[in-house]
């Protein structure tokens, strides 16, 4: 089994589109058709991304934003180089707890790179009207490692978001060389395994 | 390391979970919430046995809890499924699709499960009855055995 260079872990309130962002990044695709289905805990994707004329293999953790799994969910944060932390722009309460799971993050992994994401632009740019004002969001992304508004309903700036999470870990030295060492480690323990198997 | 059926708790995780279940118990009053997150660190362990200690509390919670249900049937799949109880896995899953038919974790779930057992040459032994049962579950045993030695 490849190991992820990467971890990047989702976080936000239920109902803001973490799962959907996934989906839309991992498949290309956006269901429509299906009703709601609040995740369960957590759920894992990986995919193969390239920077900088590297191939790099990420591992997505998705987590469940019912409060009812909040114990379990902080689990996943625990070596995530990156989060990416969901906010509907048109629902204030889904603002309200940011800061909250911002805190979380650090008490555990206190360098993870931090993205913020408003969701469902297509809702915006169309009839719903903005319940997070802008200024506020402004403000409180200058601490963090970037913003982005995206749609997984029509794809707007979900590659970017994701392209520059990876460039951004790519673009760390200390964290490449992490990267590059469990590589070598890797291979070493199934060069073992070989070995083994063949006695 | 990564994946929901690879993926393990860490031991202070467990011991956290374990002992708020224990000192509940202790008081005679367990609530749903830590049997629960227990339970659903204990199908995380890396140990056969802590797993089917965590099965044994969410058939408890299934039997008890109607609310929860889709969360027991859940981690009660991904237990079974580490433990490569993969028929008995997959019929929580059944039971879970009964209920959302089109739900995509659990579907993802399945798929994964299919790949393990395809891999560990167990294919044949997921049909249930019928010739079929017979002929894929000898190819099966066939593979198995072939890749142990
Ligand atoms: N129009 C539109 N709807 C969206 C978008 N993203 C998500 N939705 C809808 O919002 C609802 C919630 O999306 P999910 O992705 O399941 O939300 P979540 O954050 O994963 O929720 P939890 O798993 O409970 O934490 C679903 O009905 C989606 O179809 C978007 O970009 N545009
Ligand atoms: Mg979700």
């Amino acid at each position: 089994m490849s190991r992820c260079d990467f971890k990047i872990v989702l976080l936000g309130s239920e109902h803001v589109g973490k799962t959907s962002l996934v989906l839309r990044f991992v498949n290309c695709r956006f269901n429509s058709g299906t009703p709601y289905q609040n995740t369960i805990g957590a759920a894992f994707c990986a995919k193969t991304m390239h920077s900088n004329g590297k191939d790099l293999n990420i591992g997505i953790w998705d987590t469940a934003g019912s409060e009812r799994y909040e114990a379990m969910t902080r689990m996943y944060y625990r070596g995530a180089h990156a989060a990416i932390i969901c906010y509907d722009p048109c629902c204030a309460s889904s603002w309200a707890r940011l800061r909250h799971w911002l805190a979380e993050l650090r008490t555990v992994e206190e360098d993870c790179k931090v993205y913020l994401c408003g969701t469902k632009k297509d809702l915006l740019d169309t009839n719903s009207t903005r319940e997070v004002p802008e200024d506020i969001i402004a403000t409180y992304s200058q601490g963090l490692n970037g913003h982005y508004l995206t749609s997984s309903k029509t794809g707007e700036n979900v590659e970017e978001l994701f392209q520059k999470i990876v460039d951004d870990c790519v673009a760390d030295r200390d964290l490449m060389q992490k990267v590059e060492e469990s590589r070598v480690q890797l291979a070493k323990e199934q060069e073992k395994d070989k070995s083994y198997c063949l006695c | 390391m990564d994946d929901v059926l690879d993926e393990v708790v860490s031991s202070e995780d467990l011991e956290k979970f374990e002992k708020v279940f224990h000192e509940q118990l202790h008081q005679g009053n367990v609530t749903h919430k830590a049997q629960f997150e227990y339970a659903w660190c204990l199908v995380r362990s890396k140990y056969a046995t802590d797993i089917r200690k965590g099965i044994l509390l969410l058939k408890e919670l299934f039997n008890s809890h109607a609310e929860g249900k889709r969360d027991y049937l859940f981690y009660l799949a991904i237990g079974n499924a580490r433990i490569k109880e993969y028929n008995k896995a997959l019929h929580y899953i059944k039971r879970f699709l009964e209920i959302e038919p089109t739900n995509q974790q659990v579907l993802a779930l399945e798929r994964q499960i299919n790949k393990r057992m395809e891999t560990e040459g167990l294919v044949g032994m997921a049909v249930a009855g019928g010739a079929v049962l017979a002929l894929g579950g000898l190819v099966g045993l066939g593979i198995a055995l072939a890749s142990r030695k």
